[in-house]
């Protein structure tokens, strides 16, 4: 099963590929939340995750960027085995991270939360004798940040007071501001009303194209998924059910039955 | 630099006020700044003595609101960085004969050493776990100075005793250049800690203190923020107990037991945890109020002191510096709200 989806990206060059997992397993007890995952994900590419609840994609996510260890299997990124990487050193490889429920800081001001992202990959962490107000550069990166997610009439607002949508995209810039080459966002429409969606998904495609960067998206609604990706891998119960482009995924028997089953109507 | 008087008017006018105190109390009692000069003066003394008291207490709350209000780790051990400081000092001159600069050197060594050691604990425990081995810690140090194994040293549960201070900053007949060199120690101190709280490294420690798993995300080692922030805690803290030292002279039990560490938290509270301005403003409720309440009611003052800590935290949660800070933001951006209405 697992040998059949990796046959659509037969033939590409090795080169070419940004992230890789070898038969990433991660077993909670009894419970194996991850079985067996072999994925490869295309440099440039918006590679969505979808699947339906308990699936295994947010702890998919989770042995990706660190966040906890696998029970075997490898996570390959750019040739580097950083399987066991704790959390605070994928980043500093180039993977940045957002989460399904908001995690920023929130009584810091938008431009403190975005700035300990710019401060965090520089080597000036630990100049305590200096004020951190005198790093021109991270505030530079930190109000070019801003500007791109759309908060410049918020820069001194406190975290917490911004409206939901809003977190969003602040999370969005902490990610954006250290430059990562692969973006892992979970679910980042999660909890948006349905106007605002749209707007955050152009943002998204817009950074990946002119970034020329890498995003994986974790995404429960069809229509953005359907529209944005060039690569759907569908997981179910810890396994790969299927993977391929949007058109192949709707077409796929399989996918219908296990998840999307009647529940959507796809129009592609 | 116009601005820079401005913005800071209300510490810079502390600093002249904390200056001219001890003069100012002497006119008062009818002795001109060159009497409390050269003879020193009675009542101005007494304040002079108070008022050390008080920058020490600010010194040690300090240390604590670097690793509680600063940095997020509730420590219950902490009167052990304070106690370290005041034995090994006290240690030091009567046991040994060192030299203060000697002692100090000392100081800096077992405060580096302790600070590695609350360390050690802290990739393995988090939240409230940390602040049960920090109490641990603590307790274990204070059995030990309270052991009459070591009793020769420590002078166990009397306390040390009969430390020779040298002349030239004895408490007793130097009091005012002894209140100088306590005041110059805590507005150095101050300012450092200001310094730490701007700097990318102070950025992260409160960063942690917000969302620690978020600051681990961005790529911060967040353990080593943490030792940092333990290890300016100590060095403040044990210079906080090298200080005390030469004002008592003698070192109590006490300061190593629990108690001690819940003064540090009650002056954070007053005050304003995580401020560090609210160090000096609690530490002056609290050595007052002690002080007050001992001479005018006597016994039963604790009962009372209690009390008002306790409706302290009901009415002013944020302490006197942290709603103080809240208000005067609230009205700002009310004026501003106004403004906007009419322009």
């Amino acid at each position: 099963m697992v040998n059949r989806q990796s046959s659509n990206l037969e033939g590409i060059m090795d080169n070419e590929i940004i992230f890789e997992t070898q038969n990433l397993t991660k077993q909670f007890g009894a419970l194996v939340a991850v079985d067996s995952v072999s994925i490869k994900v295309r440099k440039n590419s918006l590679h969505a995750i979808i699947g339906p609840n308990g699936a295994g994609k947010t702890t998919f996510f989770n042995l990706l960027s660190g966040n906890i260890e696998p029970t075997s299997g490898k996570v390959i990124f750019k040739g580097r085995d950083i399987t066991h990487q704790p959390v605070h050193r994928t980043i500093h490889y180039g993977i940045g991270r957002s989460f399904q429920i908001t995690n920023i800081f929130p009584n810091l001001t938008v431009f403190e939360n975005i700035r300990l992202a710019a401060q965090a990959l520089g080597r000036d962490n630990f100049k305590f004798w200096q004020a951190a107000s005198q790093f021109k550069n991270y505030a530079e990166r930190t109000l070019d940040v801003i500007e791109k997610v759309g908060l410049k009439d918020r820069v001194h607002t406190l975290a917490r007071t911004l409206p939901h949508g809003d977190q969003r995209k602040l999370e969005l810039g902490m990610i954006l501001a250290p430059d990562p080459e692969v973006l892992l966002l979970d679910e980042p429409t999660a909890g948006m009303a349905s106007e605002q969606v749209p707007e955050l998904i152009e943002l998204i495609q817009g950074i990946q194209k002119a970034g020329n960067k890498t995003v994986m998206l974790v995404e429960h609604n069809m229509n953005v998924v359907m529209s944005v990706s060039d690569q759907i891998t569908v997981m179910h119960q810890g396994k790969v059910l299927a993977e391929g482009t949007p058109s192949e995924i709707a077409a796929n028997k399989e996918v219908q039955t296990a998840y999307l089953g009647g529940l959507y109507e796809l129009n592609v | 630099m116009k601005n820079f008087f401005i913005s800071h008017r209300g510490s810079l006018l502390t600093l002249l006020g904390l200056i001219l105190l001890p003069f100012l109390v002497g006119l008062l009692n009818g002795a001109s700044p060159a009497d409390v000069f050269v003879n020193g003066n009675g009542q101005s003394k007494f304040i002079q003595g108070l008022a050390i008291e008080i920058f020490i207490l600010t010194i040690y709350a300090l240390s604590f609101d670097v690793i509680f209000g600063i940095t997020g780790l509730l420590s219950f051990g902490h009167s052990m960085f304070f106690a370290v400081g005041a034995y090994l000092t006290g240690i030091a001159i009567k046991s040994f004969g060192l030299s203060l600069p000697a002692t100090l050197g000392w100081l800096v060594v077992a405060s580096v050493v302790q600070a590695l050691l609350f360390g050690l604990v802290l990739p393995r425990v988090k939240g409230i776990t940390f602040a049960l081995v920090t109490l641990g810690l603590g307790s274990v140090f204070h059995i030990l100075v309270m052991s009459s194994e070591f009793g020769e040293y420590t002078g166990a549960d009397v306390g040390l005793q009969g430390v020779i201070v040298p002349a030239f900053i004895s408490p007793a007949t130097e009091r005012l250049r002894f209140y100088f060199v306590a005041l110059t120690v805590m507005v150095l101190i101050y300012l450092l800690y200001q310094r730490f709280v701007n700097s990318p490294t102070g950025r992260v420690c409160v960063a942690i203190r917000e969302n620690e798993g978020r600051a681990q995300m961005l790529g911060y080692n967040t353990f080593y923020f943490k030792l940092s922030a333990l290890l300016l805690s100590s060095l403040t803290a044990a210079l906080a107990g090298f200080l005390h030292t030469l004002y008592q002279p003698i070192v109590s039990p006490n300061t190593a037991g629990l108690g001690y560490t819940v003064t540090a938290l009650l002056i954070l509270l007053i005050g304003g945890v995580g401020t560090l301005n609210g160090a000096f403003v609690g530490a002056i409720v609290f050595r007052l109020l002690d002080y007050g309440l001992r001479r005018y009611i006597g016994e039963s003052a604790s009962f009372i002191n209690g009390a008002i800590y306790v409706l302290f935290v009901l009415f002013i949660p944020y302490g006197i510096v942290g709603t103080w800070r809240l208000k005067s933001l609230q009205i700002k951006q009310g004026w501003e709200r106004l403004l906007k209405m009419f322009g």
